[in-house]
């Protein structure tokens, strides 16, 4: 007799996500806000000279730091709610194995954060791209039109989507461990926003270095810069790989929590 | 497994706090008869329950379902269906809905939730929002999800609660006619009443600890024997005739005494004899409810104030 | 009376769950090791600055000044007059490392001055021509008046005169030193019977406002001057030719910085001399000019912390009630709504105005000692103004905890309302002043969300005779403290308006 298999259990959860109308909303509202602060500000940025010094990649996903609360209330509300409400009890009346609950909520809020942040980082992009040349963003300046076939904006697009999933699955393995989903979403805002806060204050440019190092949103967000990478206090692909150790670290915790706890 | 769907609870202990909420909590639920799981608020009912079903880890001792760890069962819906809180619902999700991603997470066919829907006679509200039901809808839909996987054991706790009269004739029938087709069926609740012509067996608990683990009818003769009510002219010649024949007779009034110790036959019959007069005679029978009473008088904590169930 | 008791019960609800408690008392600890953790690294310059790098000089009114200039001056007793006339104003900037150019920033100063002392910060009048802003009247380093346009050269010079009367100092600007033009007149109370009288050339650094942040070069000026001549009782005695030349302040200040291989000096040029010096006699200014010191908002950076944590505790304060059915147990104790989120907001702006106050009054000094111990500069400010930003702080979190209430009354999720609340309000503000956005951009966010509202923590003032890069990224927010504070406060009262109406037509 084997138990519950994550694949029901996967399937199950995305039974509960897709028949919740709120998250159907929430999802919608992570496109059109992230495609939106996107646009605005691609709309209202200008170059008027060769060396502005703008990364127009970054600004097109501008949008995604908005985003990302959306992705993080997603996350957070798919565990907060069923302790809200006492669902949890079902849940796990249902699968015992607390682990697989959390790797299957893991996995329907990847796929789902996954396939709204690539639609709603998709149409930054292509915001980005047809607005960008009217304020100056052009080859005279030094800059070509954004294009998915060049390698650093390809990393910056499909680095800010697994960005959002890493974000998402933080905010999951804080909620898993909190229990609560006002607490959880304040922890998860202070965690993504006050390392950055800090380092606006921080007067000493090494330790504001290293805020920017191990600060989740700042290194994570580090993989959309396409210029002037050499001066970026932490390198695209290893920024990325700070927030997901945040994920995993919190998941971690989220995990044994859940399973150590009486429910 | 489905050949033995018993509830074995073995020294289970668990202190939340100040408050051992469970004290060596054993027994043993079998199939085939509804098990009534009684005591006061507090007495460790849900507790227990909740440690069966694995949500909450005992101190000490184990619970098995059919002989084995809830926590380790595959499809567990399959083999134990539970009710525990009927409101823990997400408001805006469909009754089902609710019963489909349940039955997603067993492998069950989605015909099985329109199923048990139809069993629980919420067929026609099956597509609305669980946030407009009832409490007692609410009931019906999570003794719906119990029945989901068609389990040979079902575990409720305060399956009455917010049920109007109908409701409860129908949960009693439903109860029945489970145990019947050899289910094991344990149903908690802190009022004897609710049980009454419906369980056949009994575990009284209270302060964390079984009190009684027995049969109904066993339960109502341990009690202290009937007492008979008697109207006489000769109160006097009736106390010694009775005395006489092995009943304890205390006198109630200028002409009423109180007989018990011998049947009401046997009364009529050594009045009879000795040539005593009397008028009437009112036999009283024990009610499981004053069986319950006089178990648990020791064993009840919170008195008098109603307060909300703790543990 | 009735108002009352709903207010007495939902201060028992708020005060009797101790997480909320709690989040109160936390709050202010998470602000206040925030503080901590933000001043944390030692100035590793430090060593640069002559002079006590943990203060600056402070002027008459109270606020921050820079007070490095190069003087050549005289004392002189009582009442009379100076009058020179300017040929010329010149430059040197560096703008790369070891390179110079000729140039002048714009507000380079060079003219005639009278001072109290040659104290930093004490009070003084002066009469100068700039780089780019004409002849100037300046006084107390706040007051600053136009006069004739134009830069000085030798075919068209500039005649600058200063008249002292009692404590009345009086300029006056001539293009033929014939046709006289009073400028403008300034009261120095504290001016004593005996002042500095005398030639000075200053020169901030050179700003490069391209780019958020921007950043500072050395600049250097030098002022070329006929004879100067002494009127009045200041006549008698005094000789110019022997006038000391000194470096006010001992360096150029943190607003000003010499290039390599120059100094302040002053030469003979015939009858008049020519003085050289870099510096600046002004208010300081936050931005690239102020180098790495501390403000008194930099002090309050716990409020963010503060903020999250009281947004979680007002928001749950009313979505608890919606939770399991509490709201209906509510009602039927106190049937008005109205009143009931009357009640509600007045113990969560209370409770959010107290913290507030505490985490300021505890930040600012915490936060000035930590500065002291690790030899940052601290932008002092007047009394009054570190009042407004303790008290703001206070109402800055009573406004926005309001706002987490009626956000979370409508919204009634809580994980919902308070991500609307904080992106509302720590987002905006996050992204103006990390630079990531363009100024203007950033300045219509800070117009325009409830992240206005930080602006009345702002210390920095804004003034126009000194030129800095007056961005969101360099701590200027585009409104004033207390009209961001109304921005705030509008959205406030427009949740708390959409709030009492959904109550009013939604059931229990």
């Amino acid at each position: 007799m084997s138990a519950i298999g994550l694949r029901q259990t996967v399937h199950a959860e995305w039974t509960k996500l897709r028949t919740d109308t709120g998250h159907a909303w929430l999802l919608l509202g992570l496109v059109s806000v992230t495609a939106s602060v996107s646009a605005a500000v691609a709309a209202t940025t200008r170059c008027p000279a060769s060396g502005c010094g703008q990364d127009p990649v970054r600004l097109s996903l501008t949008g995604v730091s908005l985003g990302q609360t959306i992705a993080a209330i997603v996350a957070v509300l798919i565990i907060g709610h069923e302790y809200g409400t006492g669902l949890i009890h079902t849940t796990l009346t249902a699968v015992p194995r607390r682990t697989t609950v959390l790797a299957a909520k893991a996995a329907v809020v990847s796929g789902t954060v996954f396939t709204a942040g690539t639609a709603a980082v998709l149409a930054s992009v292509l915001a980005g791209r047809s607005l960008l040349p009217g304020n100056g963003f052009t080859p005279a300046h030094g800059y070509a039109a954004l294009s998915l076939t060049d390698g650093p904006t390809l990393r910056a697009v499909s680095g800010s989507v697994i960005y959002l999933v890493l974000v998402a699955l933080l905010a999951l393995g804080i909620a898993t461990a909190v229990r609560d989903a006002a607490v959880a979403m304040g922890v998860v805002l202070g965690l993504l926003y006050l390392f950055p806060l800090l380092s606006h204050v921080v007067t000493d440019p090494g330790l504001r270095r290293h805020l920017a190092q191990i600060g989740p949103m700042p290194a994570g967000l580090a993989v959309q810069a396409t210029t002037d990478l050499r001066h970026l206090p932490i390198g695209p692909w290893a920024g990325l790989g700070v927030l997901a150790l945040w994920a995993a670290v919190t998941l971690l915790i989220g995990g044994t929590v859940l399973r150590l706890r009486d429910a | 497994m489905k050949d033995d769907p018993r509830i074995e609870v073995e020294g289970l202990r668990k202190r939340f706090g100040a408050t051992q909420a469970l004290n060596g909590m054993t027994f043993t639920v079998r199939p085939g008869r509804v098990t009534g799981f009684v005591g006061p608020n507090g007495a460790g009912k849900s507790t227990t329950m909740r440690v069966v079903l694995g949500l909450d880890a005992p101190d000490q001792g184990r619970a098995l379902v059919g002989g084995q760890p809830y926590r380790t069962l595959g499809s567990p819906l399959r083999h134990l269906g539970s009710l525990l809180d009927a409101g823990a619902l997400q408001p805006s999700r469909s009754a089902r809905n609710h019963l489909l991603w349940l039955a997603h997470s067993q492998g069950l066919p989605a015909s099985r939730a329109d199923r048990v829907l139809e069993q629980v006679g919420l067929a026609e509200a099956a597509r609305r929002r669980a946030g407009g039901f009832s409490l007692g809808m609410r009931q019906r839909l999570g003794i719906a999800a119990a029945l989901l996987g068609d389990p040979p054991a079902l575990m409720l706790d305060e399956p009455f609660n917010g049920l109007d009269p109908e409701g409860i004739l129908w949960i009693r029938s439903l109860l029945s006619s489970l145990a019947a087709h050899g289910r094991t069926v344990l149903v908690s609740s802190h009022l004897m009443s609710e049980l009454q012509d419906v369980a056949g067996h009994l575990i009284v608990v209270g302060r964390g600890r079984v009190v009684a683990d027995t049969g109904v009818p066993e339960l109502l003769a341990t009690l202290s024997a009937n007492r008979v009510t008697l109207r006489t002219s000769a109160p006097v010649a009736a106390t010694e005739a009775l005395a006489r024949a092995g009943a304890i007779v205390h006198a109630k009034g200028a002409d009423t005494v109180s007989v018990s110790g011998l049947t009401g036959e046997a009364i009529v019959t050594v009045l009879n004899a000795g040539g005593v007069p009397f008028a009437e005679l009112a036999t009283h029978r024990a009610t499981l409810e004053e069986a319950y009473l006089e178990l648990t008088r020791d064993a009840v904590q919170y008195r008098g104030d109603g307060g909300e169930e703790t543990a | 009376m009735r108002g009352l008791r709903v207010l007495h019960a939902e201060w028992t609800k708020f005060r009797t769950i101790r997480g909320w408690v709690l989040g109160a008392v936390g709050a202010i600890l998470a602000s206040v090791l925030f503080l901590l953790a933000g001043t944390a690294s030692t100035n590793q310059s430090s060593t640069q600055h002559t002079q006590d790098a943990a203060t600056l000089p402070v002027g008459p009114g109270g606020e921050a000044v820079n007070d490095s200039f190069y003087f050549m001056h005289e004392a002189l007793t009582g009442d009379g007059s100076i009058t020179v006339t300017v040929t010329a104003l010149t430059g040197v900037l560096a703008q790369e490392p070891g390179h110079t150019s000729p140039g002048i920033t714009p507000w380079a100063k060079s003219g005639i001055l009278v001072k109290q002392s040659l104290e930093q910060g004490s009070q003084y009048a002066a009469m100068m021509v700039t780089g780019a802003h004409g002849v100037r009247m300046q006084d107390d380093f706040t007051h600053d008046r136009a006069g004739l346009p134009g830069r000085p050269s030798a075919a068209s010079p500039r005649w600058l005169r200063l008249v002292r009367a009692g404590s009345t100092v009086t300029g006056y600007d001539s293009a033929d030193g014939v046709h006289w033009t009073e400028i403008g007149s300034a009261r120095l109370a504290g001016l004593p019977a005996t002042v500095q009288v005398g030639l000075f050339t200053s020169s901030p650094a050179a700003v490069q406002t391209s780019g958020s942040r921007g950043g500072t070069s050395p600049a250097v000026a030098t002022g070329t001057f006929g004879h100067a001549a002494l009127g009045g009782p200041w006549a008698r005695g005094s000789r110019p030719d022997r006038w000391q030349g000194v470096q006010v302040g001992g360096d150029a200040g943190t607003s000003g910085s010499y290039a390599e291989n120059t100094s302040g000096a002053h030469t003979q040029t015939g009858s008049g001399f020519s003085v050289t010096g870099a510096g600046d006699i002004a208010p300081v200014v936050g931005g690239p000019t102020l180098g790495p010191a501390y403000a008194i908002e930099n002090f309050l950076v716990g409020t963010f912390a503060a903020l999250i944590v009281l947004t979680v505790v007002a928001v749950q304060f009313v979505t608890t009630e919606y939770r399991r059915g509490l709201i209906g147990t509510t009602l039927a104790a106190a049937p008005g709504r109205e009143r009931v989120l009357a009640a509600k907001t007045a113990v969560v702006v209370t409770v959010a105005f107290a913290v507030g106050v505490v985490v300021a009054a505890i930040s600012i000094p915490l936060g000035r000692q930590r500065a002291h111990a690790t030899h940052f500069l601290v932008f002092t400010v007047p009394r009054a103004v570190e009042l407004r930003a303790t008290l703001g702080t206070g109402l800055l979190l009573a406004a926005t905890a309001a706002l987490s209430l009626a956000l979370g009354a409508v919204l009634r999720r809580s994980a919902t309302a308070i991500t609307a609340v904080v992106v509302t309000t720590v987002l905006p503000y996050l992204l103006a002043v990390s630079g990531v956005l363009p100024a203007p951009l950033a300045q219509w966010l800070l117009r325009l969300t409830p992240a206005a509202g930080f602006a009345v923590q702002q210390t920095l003032p804004h003034y126009a005779h000194v030129l800095t890069v007056y961005t969101p990224a360099s701590g200027y927010f585009p409104l004033s403290p207390w009209g961001g504070y109304a921005v705030l406060s509008g959205w406030t009262m427009l949740a708390l308006a959409a709030a009492t109406l959904l109550l009013r037509r939604r059931d229990g």
